[in-house]
């Protein structure tokens, strides 16, 4: 079985001391927290992971999840974990106390969930989808609602769903067929239509479940506009919410998937019968908008599935590299040919290397849209709160197809690291590959991403998301340019952002003519992003890190040009080790990897539109 | 009942320690830090008893300002109250229980539940001595804790199997990994431990002098383990162990 290893000090680093998360404490909604108790819960969320998530992971993944008269059965494990899981607190940690959540900050949460997530990432479905849903109804339910269902969804009493796909509408939501018909009288509509790919959609956990479903009201439009949001139980309830029989709910199908195996994903029909009730949520017509709320923190939590999953698959193949032996160093000319750890392999470290470098770009990524979200939510100077609000506007796209395809980059070069035994089920490799291809899948692909970013927030408020993020980057970038330390890679980073420019401006100028021609590089643009926005994230990092070193050095007396002194210090001191470490990781990713983005703008420029011309 | 437990900080047995140059201890920086595990036991047996008895569980630290963490910790998995003697001094054996002397002459626990040891240290000693200072009977390593009309019987692990020991209360008992399954702090646990009081103390508020009897001479890293070995067969494996080892 493999073991739970998960990066605590660079989730910590990047936490308290890159991201400030004490600095959340002067928000009100966070006063009468401390950083102790953040500790602590960080304590205890890795234990419960590292004690009852990971043992049980693969064995559900092994085991799945089965169709039986109708009723989902989910592994055998998933009984005792999801009642200790909701014993402990963990269900909603980020959501509000007063509906029975633990009010914590968002950034903390990512972290929680980063912890979770690397341990089981299939468990993980059931609480996240139910707290998606339940914050859906916080925003716009009636006061029936929130009475009825939040404090039952915060506390894993009840679990949720969200139903949008159907067979002929995915990312096409405006084709959905499912109908909603007032009944004279009665405060519900009748709910009628068949959904599919609904995660968690079924199980025998919980007394009830809750569907978020989108359907059409009858006589309303045709497409988007008309779609409205319903809340339709699989139980139906009296006002105490006491289950009073069927509310015309069928599964019909769990579908065989390549991963995920122990998360249920129904096909469900809903009134079969004529007899399925369902609820409006605010009002008619305005469901995408709704829905829109919830996708874009479940984007984020998309994300950051491949954080957790990707850098898991490093920490795996990491101390995979450096156990295997394997052939004789290269410079070994002793002639004696004793074999090495493969981590003392050029190609074997490189790979390494770009594991470690995307794995912490993309967890500063994650981290940095939540805490952008605790300002966004709870600031309450105006000016903060907006700006914070563009920016994840702005870079969600980016988090979610970036770090969702870097999650899976990470395992396929993890697997390639551990050979043979990456590909047989020994390691967990590739049950972590597996895992997470979803991600760059659901919740929109990462086409709709990229199409996200061109076409919606590159545009929104005339452009002036991306300038700010223009603008920022600036602020940091220009002095750091004059450093004699990061100077170089400073101006590496400055031109990535002025690709970037290039880009979005030969976009608007092209596209006005040959409006194809930027959508078929939205993809490579929203890429590029996210290469550009790793490498400052790095750079920043990097530079912390080269601060707290000099404090350390100066401390014990080590000059920072001293280089014999300094390895002797970092031989046994952890702490510099790390930092250093930091440095490096921005070094390479800044040299090896960033180029990419200005290879991306030649293809963009070429004015190519082979792929658009050619006749399939 | 009054149920008094203890809590160190002590570094995380999962880290790799290592020793300063000068051989004067260990490098602390970068180190994290943890509740002892075995106090885990003895917190959990605490809140048990008195989840069964009534009562109210005092947890105490001696430590640096930071182990206020460990006494949160053990405080939202159930304890009442805490109290901190804060120094940054390392204490030996006999000073920590001379220190806890102290706090058990004020609070006058009628059962006193402790690790039976530190997995920094190592030592397991503080029972014992804690025992002789008050002159209160002792039972260490319990795996199985009954309370009685004001009796222990404890279920002791010893060399070469468990044998049952029953003492008087007042009394001290010292907890094995094998007393129980220590409960995790619940979110709403921890929320709950903000609010829950934490005194702190110092040795001299107690009186205690806590200048050391035992002198560290230096620090030394165990030798490296060898590589091992593999044998034929079973048998091999006895003759062996016989022989060579001379174990069985």
């Amino acid at each position: 079985m493999s073991e739970y290893l998960i990066d605590r000090r660079d989730m910590d680093f990047t936490l308290f001391d890159y991201l400030g998360l004490e600095d959340l404490l002067e928000l009100p909604r966070y006063q009468g927290y401390d950083r102790e108790t953040f500790e602590i819960v960080m304590a205890q969320a890795q234990r419960f992971a590292a004690e009852k998530l990971a043992p049980t992971n693969e064995e559900a993944d092994h085991q799945g999840c089965r169709l039986e008269d109708g009723k989902v059965y989910l592994p055998d494990s998933y009984g005792d974990l999801y009642k200790e899981f909701c014993e402990i607190g963990l269900f909603a940690p980020v959501h509000s106390p007063e509906h029975g959540g633990m009010g914590l900050p968002q950034a903390l949460g990512m972290a929680l969930a980063e912890m979770m997530l690397t341990a089981h990432p299939s468990f993980m479905f059931l609480p996240g989808l139910t707290v998606s849903a339940a914050h859906l109804i916080e925003a716009f339910g009636t006061d029936r609602d929130i009475e009825l269902y939040l404090e039952r969804m915060y506390t894993g009493q009840w679990t949720g769903t969200m139903c949008l796909t159907e067979p002929q509408a995915g990312s096409a939501l405006g084709e959905l067929t499912t109908t909603a018909k007032e009944v004279e009288g009665e405060d519900y509509y009748q709910i009628a239509g068949n959904k599919i790919f609904i995660s968690a959609g079924d199980h025998q956990l919980t007394e009830n479940i809750i569907h978020l479903v989108l359907a059409r009201a009858e006589g309303d439009a045709e497409g988007i506009r008309g779609v409205s949001l319903f809340i339709v139980p699989k139980n139906r309830v009296d006002a105490d919410g006491k289950v009073t029989g069927p509310n015309d709910v069928t599964i019909t199908g769990i579908e065989e998937k390549m991963g995920i195996h122990a998360s249920p994903t129904c096909a469900i029909s809903f009134g079969d019968n004529g007899e399925c009730q369902g609820w409006l949520v605010g009002e008619r017509g305005r469901g995408i908008n709704y829905m829109f709320q919830m996708m874009n923190e479940a984007r984020l939590v998309t994300g950051l599935q491949g954080v957790a999953i990707g850098n898991s698959a490093y920490q795996a193949a990491l101390a995979y590299a450096q156990e295997r032996k394997q052939g004789p160093k290269v410079t070994d000319r002793s002639g004696e040919q004793t074999s090495v750890a493969i981590i003392e392999h050029p190609d074997v470290r490189r790979n390494l290397m770009t594991m470690k470098a995307y794995g912490e770009a993309i967890r500063a990524m994650l981290y940095n849209s939540a805490y952008l979200s605790d300002h966004a939510l709870h600031n309450e100077d105006e000016a903060a709160k907006t700006k914070a609000q563009d920016m994840l506007d702005l870079l969600t796209p980016i988090c979610k197809a970036f770090a969702s395809d870097v999650g899976f980059k990470m395992t396929e070069l993890a697997m390639q690291v551990l050979g043979g035994y990456g590909y047989i089920k020994e390691y967990g490799i590739e049950q972590q590959m597996r895992d997470v291809k979803i991600a760059s899948i659901y919740e929109g692909t990462n086409g709709i991403q990229a199409l996200d970013l061109l076409g919606r927030k590159m545009r929104q408020k005339g452009g002036a998301l991306f300038m700010t993020w223009m603008q920022d980057t600036n602020e940091f970038l220009i002095p750091l340019a004059e450093d004699e330390f990061f100077g170089d890679m400073a101006k590496e980073v400055d031109k990535g952002k002025n690709v970037l420019g290039e880009a979005a401006f030969l976009f608007q100028s092209t596209g006005k003519k040959d409006p194809e021609y930027p959508l078929l590089h939205a993809t490579p643009f929203l890429r590029m992003f996210g290469l550009v926005e790793s490498a400052r994230l790095l750079l920043e990092q990097a530079a912390l890190a080269r601060t707290k070193l000099q404090a350390i050095w100066e401390e014990h007396g080590v000059e920072s040009d001293d280089q014999e002194a300094r390895d002797e210090l970092s031989e046994r001191n952890d702490e510099v080790l790390y930092y250093e470490n930091k440095i490096k990781t921005a070094s390479f990713f800044i040299y090896q990897l960033l180029p990419e983005a200005r290879a991306m703008l030649k293809s963009i420029q070429s004015e190519d539109r082979s792929a658009l011309d050619i006749k399939f | 009942m009054k149920i008094l437990t203890t809590v160190k900080r002590v570094t995380d047995p999962d880290m790799k320690v290592r020793i300063q140059p000068d051989q004067s201890g260990i490098v602390t920086e970068g180190v994290e830090y943890k509740m002892n595990s075995f106090d885990e036991y003895g917190v959990e047996e605490a809140i048990t008893l008195k989840e069964a008895h009534g009562g109210e569980v005092v947890v105490v630290s001696i430590g640096p300002g930071a182990a206020t963490k460990e006494l949160r910790t053990a405080m939202a998995m159930g304890a009442d109250r805490a109290i901190l003697v804060e120094t940054d001094a390392d204490l030996d054996s006999d000073a920590v229980a001379r220190v806890l002397a102290e706090v058990v002459g004020r609070e006058e626990p009628d059962v006193i539940i402790m690790g039976k040891q530190a997995v920094d240290s190592d030592r397991s000693q503080t029972p014992q001595i804690l025992g002789s200072y008050l002159n209160w009977p002792q039972a260490t390593f319990a795996y199985k804790v009954e309370i009685e009309d004001g009796w222990a019987v404890v279920g002791r692990e010893v060399d070469g199997g468990t044998a049952t020991k029953r003492i008087k209360l007042p009394g001290i008992i010292s907890a094995d990994l094998r007393l129980n399954e220590p409960r995790y702090a619940s979110l709403p646990g921890i929320m709950k431990a903000k609010r829950k009081p934490l005194e702190t103390l110092t040795p001299d508020d107690l009186g205690v002098d806590i200048a050391p009897k035992v002198k560290v001479l230096n620090y030394e890293a165990p030798e490296e383990r060898g590589a091992g070995e593999m044998v034929d067969d079973v048998d091999d494996l006895i003759n062996r162990l016989k022989d060579e080892a001379r174990v069985i």
